[in-house]
């Protein structure tokens, strides 16, 4: 066989190649100096001094080409210029079958419905793409599909991380603001100003201040004791999200050491981080009552009435040592957090402020009840004494009583916010350059500055009577037009979700050790247009949609193939591998079981049994919850959903810039085995009877039209028809095995009568095309 | 046509001439259908050559859960004996951040007896018994530090290298490194002990911003230890096998079109490999045909050893596997206190339970691996997110010490019968020259071949490496 590039592409994009291509540091003793991060910056002769995405941004003119008549936007010219300097053709135009999956899939992440396609084949008018495209926009399964890549960004999760993983109540609401934003088309530049700053640009407003939640979605530990290292934690993951996310740098390797490649230096790293100085996380504010909250206020009533008497004892018993068990509790900080602890609060600095903030944030009635426990059950313990033991055992009795009622908790949602704010307070904490990172090594004070290689504009922060003004200044920066990087981004991450690879394949990383675009100027053109079009994000989409290039046949092509075997220009349209979140949701799709209700508390579906996750993963008990979107799926930082887990989905630890594509046999063994995806073939099986009747050509069609928009070819035909045959002998011998069990499609209708022995070869076959490539790929 | 007619054709059309030949006549699907093309698919997992002959093939990770006190177990200080009810000597505790109110407490010992084992005569407390008859296959590092006041941040340092999540895990990068040995087992497989996985769990065995392929397996009780492994309960195994091959079929003919996707080839191929997984996992576990005299090396026979013996027999019999790496978590000994190794309180009710536990399963796998040969290509590493204090907490029990603590390494290329580095007089802080978790972990990578400097990804345009930027082989643990 011949050793294709394109294997060569599979495993660089993988990084496979790195181990052996990469020369490294073989000075170990010098730890503080990342020299590997050298190893992909080699010297290019042309290399401007600054790196590409970095230079100012000038709108460039539409090339000439010669193919006019395939020029349907200004994309098509940048494309077809370099395509006809290769002395490439495009591809001809796909099907409108597989046009409309294809575009389908990429704006809402699902297939479409057999009568979506039959109506857009159909229309002859000379406006049908527009008409689909807009359709497809309007629907807010665009809003859910776009929202899912930025929560990757924003490495959102509904729990907190770290050992004990607690649930973060609140976190949903972020969630439905992104979604909402990209429904209301909200432009960009706001979209990122009200996450950086909506406590400051509008306080009081749930609604803004809630998008703050893209910084407040951090791992976090709530029982480290040591709140000084926490806060620099914190700080580190804020201002490396940004840098990531927003501006693609890495600015946050300048952490522990000055940038190898892009002149970031640690002042310019450890500026950025003081605009977050004075920035803390507040939560559980009483938010504005719709359905979730009246219902989680209903539920909690109940709790709160049948545990009133038990909670009453419990205060009771441990009122006298409150004062006591506090002060227990804060002893047990470290060092340096206990020197903020213990001032007075006249005294305190505004660091001493965010300390005790936080110190109030992470302490409950358990730690109370921790001291009681110390001091109770065991007599070594200094802090022993008999009445304490009493006191103790009494407690721990009314805790297990308490524990009882727990199943009378509300099961979701919550009635509060969560958002990020100053406390009140405009002075910041100071903020230093920290040797090697090391936040025990602080050297120079810093101001809050932008990167001087990126810019000599310097933040007008005009502070509030509540607040820094620090973060608005570093959001208008980041969405000013003159900013080279924000709309770069953005638009190359948009280009990256619909032809598999960005114009900058490193989509996360504009700096030089990056990669080069493959078509600066069109990216130039893409970033000018969305400045002057005010961000408007749907506008991006419906000029690619429309595009004659993503308009192309992805059929293989000879010639394209020997003179482009990256497909880097783009000659043949790029077929992709459906992200997790797509393959569950068009089964669901398939199936006919998509609940498609939007936004709301995240669900449990449910899970294997051996999974034993226990309290981490309570399966929603309304049925209809299993059937959300992915997106409304809760995500537990330690326990990844298990149904998308094998299909590269998101990391939420970080930024997680870009799906991966791996093929592993743990794929195939969820898709094949597991329960859940398996009654989905049911519920198609029973589908496809229902609407196509007893005839095996038709139910095949329908199946076909279900899954690929199109009919089976004959060839699939004929390997489908002559499975029907062979499988029945194999069901018919086990289901003489006088169990006689078969698995049967669900949700026929009543009246419909059939052959047990038929219908289980039919949910096997249907079964195995939910399994083939067609259905996990979108060509 | 009717039903009967189509029937007939259709058998003559594909059966008539035997089943093997039919790929080569479904259009395009001959292409594919032979297995030397198979192997010739980019694989991520395709085994990769290290950058140096390696002393061993697999690595028994074995993380002791909670943090066991290496003071009362490995690390015989008999001036902390003499000391033992008074105020800690001020000198011992320059430069430490403790996390314990208005002073640390009182020195403390626990209620042990110490004696030296071996020809190397290391010490070993009556807490280890049956690992001590193996003091002379042990090299061990008596002065590991780490970073960090909770088991989480340090537990997530042990495996990644760094104290916040997001970092690869040192099995996945290994898995990354050189592939996998045995495509029908996970090349990286996590054990751990009771029903539930450990708290924080996955993060720990995260491929971090590697590829998802990269990460650990996590093996559950019982007889079907990955998650999907048994099909639908309606489904028989005829029947899947039927399955596959109309999956096959189907797939061959849709990938004719697009000749050049290596991709649509290997999903092909994951099917066949993962129907395979179906029966070699469950048998990779099964301990049924291990002799009697094995199952009771690992202490299988008793309550307070069956779990953690069960893990770490199955774990010689991934080793013989090909299994790159195996992390065993430490478990839960009954309820309450006893949960890991975190003694704040009550040292002697906890670390007797626990240390029982592992003794006898460790000296077993230890005496299995060496009996069968395979000690020499395999390394054994026993480690912990950190130490305990020398003094002590509620009375009883230790405090958290991330300054001096005692870790060890047995099997090839190790300097066995040695021990390196050293705790001041009271076993606190590591004194002289200490071990840090990324020279642990490149000392490792080093046993494996592979230089953790030249063990690189790139991601975001930044060349990673599992060590950070820190990192360096502790070259007199190897022999």
């Amino acid at each position: 066989m011949k050793k294709t590039l394109k294997n060569v592409a599979l495993a660089a994009a993988i990084g496979l190649s790195a181990a052996a291509s990469a020369t490294a540091d073989d000075k170990p003793s010098d730890k503080l100096v990342d020299k590997a991060g050298d190893a992909d910056a080699k010297p290019q002769n042309q290399t401007p001094r600054l790196p590409y995405g970095w230079l100012p941004l000038v709108e460039p003119a539409t090339p000439e080409v010669a193919q006019k008549d395939w020029v349907r936007t200004p994309i098509d010219a940048f494309i077809l210029a370099k395509l006809e300097d290769k002395g490439l053709k495009p591809s001809p135009d796909v099907d409108r079958s597989a046009f409309i999956r294809r575009a389908t899939l990429d704006a809402w992440g699902l297939i479409p419905t057999p009568e979506e396609v039959e109506a857009f084949v159909s229309d002859t008018g000379p406006d049908a793409y527009e008409k689909l495209v807009d359709r497809l926009l309007a629907s807010p399964h665009y809003g859910e599909r776009q929202a899912r890549q930025w929560l990757d960004l924003a490495r959102y999760a509904d729990s907190a991380g770290f050992q004990t993983d607690q649930t973060r109540p609140d976190m949903w609401r972020y969630r439905d603001y992104v979604i909402n934003a990209f429904n209301e088309n909200k432009p960009y530049s706001r979209f990122i100003q009200e996450q950086l700053a909506g406590d400051e640009l509008a306080p009081g407003n749930q609604e803004i201040l809630v998008a703050t939640g893209f910084l407040a979605g951090y791992p976090d530990n709530y029982n480290s004791r040591d709140l000084v290292q926490r806060k620099y934690q914190i700080t580190t993951d804020i201002t490396d999200t940004v840098g990531q996310a927003i501006l693609g740098t890495t600015v946050g390797c300048a952490r522990c050491h000055n940038h190898k490649t892009d002149k970031f230096s640690q002042k310019d790293y450890y500026s950025l981080q003081a605009f977050f100085a004075n920035t803390s996380e507040v939560d559980g504010i009483p938010a504005a009552k719709g359905d979730v909250e009246s219902e989680y206020d209903r539920q909690w009533a109940k709790w709160d009435e049948a545990t009133k008497d038990i909670r009453f004892q419990q205060a009771v018993l441990i009122a006298p040592v409150k004062d006591k068990a506090l002060k227990y509790h804060k002893e047990r900080y470290l060092t340096d957090s206990r020197a903020s602890i213990f001032k007075p609060q006249s005294e305190w600095t505004a660091f001493d402020r965010w300390i005790n903030h936080r110190l109030d944030n992470v302490t409950t009635e358990r730690d109370f009840a921790g001291y009681l426990q110390d001091a109770g059950d065991h007599k070594e313990n200094p802090e022993y004494t008999p009445e304490a033991a009493e006191r103790w055992q009494e407690y721990k009795k009314l805790s297990e009583e308490l524990k009882k009622f727990d199943k009378l908790k509300p099961a979701k949602g919550s009635n509060t916010y969560t958002t990020m704010s100053e406390l009140g307070h405009p002075d910041s904490p100071p903020t230093y350059i920290l040797s090697g990172g090391n936040h025990e090594k602080p050297l120079d004070e810093v101001q809050p500055a932008f990167p001087v290689v990126l810019t000599d504009e310097k933040p007008v922060i005009e502070p509030t009577a509540t607040s820094s003004g620090r973060r608005t200044a570093l959001a208008n920066w980041l969405v000013s037009p003159k900013n080279p990087l924000t709309a770069r981004v953005y638009v190359n991450r948009i280009w990256n979700n619909y032809f598999a690879k960005g114009i900058v394949s490193t989509v996360s990383d504009f700096g030089k050790a990056g990669d080069k675009p493959t078509h600066p100027e069109l990216l130039d053109y893409l970033a000018s247009e969305f400045i002057k079009s005010e961000f408007d994000i749907k506008k991006l989409h419906r000029q690619i949609l429309l595009s004659s290039v993503y308009r192309q046949s992805s059929a293989f092509r000879d010639d394209a193939h020997a003179a482009d075997p990256d497909n880097k220009l783009l000659a043949v349209f790029p077929r992709k591998r459906m992200e997790a979140e797509e393959i569950r949701d068009s089964l669901l799709v398939a199936a006919g079981k998509l609940n498609d209700k939007v936004g709301g508390p995240s669900v449990f579906p449910p899970v294997p049994a051996n999974l034993d996750a226990g309290a981490l993963w309570p399966v929603s008990k309304d049925t209809q919850d299993h059937y959300r979107r992915s997106i409304y799926v809760f995500t537990r930082r330690s326990i990844p959903y298990p149904l998308l887990q094998p299909f590269d989905m998101a990391s939420s630890q970080q930024v997680h810039s870009k799906r991966d594509v791996t093929t592993t046999p743990l794929q195939a063994l969820t898709l094949l085995n597991n329960d859940f995806v398996f009654s989905l073939s049911q519920a198609l099986a029973g589908r496809v009877i229902r609407e196509a009747g007893n005839d095996q050509l038709a139910q095949l069609n329908r199946l076909y039209q279900i899954l690929f928009a199109r009919n089976p070819d004959e060839t699939e035909k004929t390997i489908l028809l002559a499975f029907l045959i062979t499988h029945e002998k194999t069901i018919f011998e086990k289901a003489n095995d006088g169990k006689f069990s078969v698995a049967i499609p669900i949700g026929l209708k009543g009246t419909q009568t059939f052959n047990p022995i038929e219908a289980a070869v039919f949910v096997d076959l249907v079964h195995a095309v939910v399994n083939s490539n067609d259905f996990t790929y979108r060509f | 046509m009717s039903i009967q007619s189509r029937r007939e054709w259709l058998f003559n059309a594909f059966y008539g001439l035997g089943g093997l030949t039919l790929a080569a006549k479904m259009p395009g699907g001959g292409v594919f259908a032979t297995p030397a093309l198979a192997d010739a698919l980019v694989d991520p997992l395709a085994p990769k050559p290290p950058h140096f002959t390696p002393k061993v093939k697999s690595v028994i990770w074995l993380h002791m859960d909670g943090a066991p006190s290496t003071l009362d177990l490995y690390d015989y200080k008999p001036e902390l004996i003499k000391l033992a009810g008074q105020e800690v000597p001020p000198s011992f505790l320059q430069g430490l951040k403790t996390s314990t109110q208005g002073g640390v407490g009182k020195l403390f010992v626990s209620n042990r007896t110490w004696k030296q084992y071996g020809e190397s005569g290391a010490w070993f407390s009556d807490l280890l018994p049956n690992l001590a008859q193996h003091a002379d296959k042990i090299a061990f590092i008596k002065s590991s530090t780490t970073i960090g006041a909770t088991h989480d941040i340090s537990i997530l340092k042990l495996n990644t290298g760094d104290t916040s999540p997001g970092r690869p895990s040192l099995g996945a990068w290994i898995t990354y490194a050189l592939g996998s040995a045995n495509p029908d087992l996970p090349a990286y497989v996590v054990l751990y002990s009771g029903k539930k996985e450990p708290q924080g769990g996955s993060v720990n065995w995260s491929s971090g911003f590697l590829p998802a392929i990269y990460q650990g397996t996590a093996f559950r009780p019982g007889n079907s230890p990955i998650l999907n492994l048994a099909h639908p309960e309606l489904i028989s195994t005829a029947e899947q096998r039927d399955d596959l091959d109309l999956l096959k079929r189907l797939n061959d003919h849709s990938a004719s079109f697009h000749p050049e996707d290596t991709e649509l080839q290997a999903r092909l191929r994951s099917y066949e490999l993962a129907y395979r997984m179906e029966s070699t996992a469950p048998e990779a576990v099964d301990l049924s045909k291990e002799a009697d005299a094995t199952k009771k090396l690992y202490g299988l026979d008793e309550d307070i050893t069956r779990d953690y013996g069960t893990n770490l027999l199955r774990a010689r019999r991934l080793v013989e596997r090909q299994v790159r790496f195996i992390q065993v978590v430490s478990g839960p000994i009954g309820e309450g206190d006893v949960q890991n190794w975190d003694a704040h309180r009550e040292l002697e009710k906890n670390h007797g339970p626990h240390a029982a536990a592992v003794d006898k399963p460790i000296a077993g796998l230890l005496a299995d691996l060496k009996q069968r040969g395979l000690l020499d290509t395999t390394l054994v590493v026993w480690t912990s997110e950190f130490g305990r204090t020398s003094y002590g907490q509620s009375g009883n029990g230790r405090d958290h010490n991330p300054w001096g603590y005692t870790q060890w390494l047995a099997g090839g290329g190790v300097k066995a019968g040695t021990a390196f580095g050293e705790t001041d007089e009271i076993g606190l802080q590591s004194v002289g020259k200490k071990v840090d978790t990324y020279d642990l972990h490149a000392t490792v990578l080093q046993l494996l071949g592979l230089d953790h400097l030249k063990t690189i990804y790139l991601r975001a345009g930044r060349a990673e490496r599992p060590t950070v930027v820190y990192g360096e082989v502790v070259k007199d643990l190897l022999a």
